[in-house]
């Protein structure tokens, strides 16, 4: 078997003037995504603790099937990214994205 | 999100490979509904009032714009988040692929088998792979959308990973739109069929870059007296698609072909069908195919492609060529000001047999991607 790229094969865009932007981009989409497997882990253990009975990797697995749906973990997901993108909100441009006046 | 309805072929996803999947459609959502409407505001309110100033004229065109739009720092922020989020969802895909891969592919050879085994008794699908076919640089020159090794690669023997990760991606990528088994494009284009044709009833249909067969299920459930071709390049998503079709129960004839020349004979099908394959073409190999269909085709047979949105105004052309750029979709630049009913009649097709619709499915802006008026274009000719 050959090992799959790392990397999909093609031209590589850079948006900011200096690439270290790009890649601090990056590596801030990918933290903020471990940041919800462990939020949606801490959702599935406190459901397994209030609900009681014996703690396995199988029922934990199988909690988090059935939370897929769940309108609390959808609403919780949401928030992270709407938390994730605020910063970049304190620009000018993106008050004028809002609608909102530039004072 | 819509659920995406499992089968036999697709993988199980563990607790935490479920938890990144959730997240990059929450991220995409977030960034399709939300962000990106602010650069069309960006551009209203900023950079085209300031441009006409300037030159007492608007942008000209999409190329313009482009020169302008990129240098602005929320249009900057939301083309980096887009780009990644279309990694990460690659990503967020092919771990828990890579994890049953042998166990995936022991599946669809069973699936296979059992196909050959009840053909005798029942109709069942086919695929017949030609190792021998030279892959088009337009798919090896660059992973079309980013998927690592795109459509073609085999990565081991028998290999199906390419349409294992397509299936669920594609699903990701339009946040559920697509449809629990990604049936939208088969769906619309076989909605558009019934209003135009009511009474056409295809006997042969033949579905081009079929990829993994999600649409060619589709028709072959819509006619099932019909009987269904699926032809791509790709190796890994032919078995894919051949076993997921199995594994649906509905019989199609998967074969490794080359749209712009199959091995077909001349009037093989009374229906030829594509869904968004010709934007992954070239300027040379989109009149091949078009005059392939013709070849194909039977007197009074029907071609429709469904493509992708290439926007209206310069503003909106810009951003749909977000994916030309940034996205190893190299084509769609050249797409955007294509005039398909000229292509049609270089394929040999008469002009007053030729049209061009346009058709918006109901989606909610978060599943857009890049506009806030989505609307395919529908390329429909009779021989």
């Amino acid at each position: 078997m050959t090992e799959p790229p790392l990397f999909p094969k093609g031209h590589r865009p850079q948006v900011f003037d200096d690439p270290a932007v790009d890649q601090l981009y990056a590596a801030y989409v990918a933290l903020a995504t471990e940041l919800a497997v462990a939020f949606d882990r801490i959702d599935t253990l406190e459901r397994a603790v209030i609900e009681g009975g014996e703690l396995s990797r199988e029922r934990l697995e199988q909690l988090s099937l059935d939370a897929l749906q769940d309108p609390a973990r959808v609403a919780q997901r949401t928030q992270l990214a709407e938390r994730l993108l605020r910063p970049f909100r304190m620009f000018r441009e993106a008050r004028i994205a809002e609608g909102k006046p530039l004072a | 999100m819509p659920a995406f309805n499992t089968h036999a072929m697709q993988p199980t996803a563990s607790h935490d490979e479920q938890a990144r999947q959730d997240f990059v459609g929450a991220l995409r959502g977030h960034l399709s509904g939300r962000i990106m409407p602010g650069a069309y505001r960006v551009y209203g309110s900023k950079v085209e009032p300031a441009f006409k100033a300037r030159h007492g004229r608007p942008p000209a065109d999409h190329d313009e714009v482009r020169q302008l739009m990129t240098q602005e720092p929320f249009y900057q922020f939301w083309s980096a988040m887009q780009r990644r989020s279309q990694e990460l969802l690659w990503e967020s895909v092919i771990d828990p692929t890579e994890r049953q891969l042998p166990e995936l592919i022991a599946r669809a050879k069973q699936l296979g088998d059992k196909a050959k085994k009840s053909a005798r008794k029942t109709r069942r699908g086919t695929l017949l792979l030609d190792p021998k076919l030279e892959v088009p640089r337009y798919h090896t020159a660059a992973d079309i959308h980013l998927q690592p090794g795109g459509y073609h690669t085999d990565f081991t023997t028998d290999d199906v990973a390419a349409g294992v990760i397509y299936d669920k991606g594609i699903n990701l990528y339009m946040g559920g739109a697509l449809g629990p088994e990604n049936n939208l494009m088969g769906d619309t284009l076989l909605a558009y069929l019934r209003e135009k044709h009511p009474d056409f009833k295809p006997r042969h249909i033949l579905d081009m870059g079929c990829a993994i067969g999600n649409s060619t299920v589709v028709w072959a459930r819509a006619f099932p007296k019909a009987r269904a071709h699926g032809i791509d390049v790709g190796a890994p998503v032919l078995r894919y698609a051949h076993a997921r079709a199995e594994a649906l129960r509905v019989p199609v004839d998967f074969s490794q072909q080359n749209a712009e020349h199959t091995d077909f004979a001349d009037g093989s099908f009374d229906l030829i069908v594509s869904h968004i394959m010709l934007h992954e073409t070239s300027k040379s190999a989109l009149p091949r195919i078009l005059g392939e269909c013709r070849r194909l085709l039977s007197p009074g047979g029907l071609m429709l492609h469904l493509e992708i949105p290439r926007g209206k105004t310069a503003i909106e052309k810009f951003m749909h060529n977000w994916e030309s750029y940034n996205n190893n979709e190299t084509f769609c630049r050249y797409m955007t000001v294509i005039d398909l009913h000229a292509e049609a009649l270089k394929g040999g097709f008469p002009s007053e047999s030729v049209t061009v619709d346009e058709f918006a499915p109901k989606l909610d802006v978060a599943q857009m991607n890049y506009t806030e008026s989505f609307f395919w274009k529908i390329l429909a000719a009779r021989r």
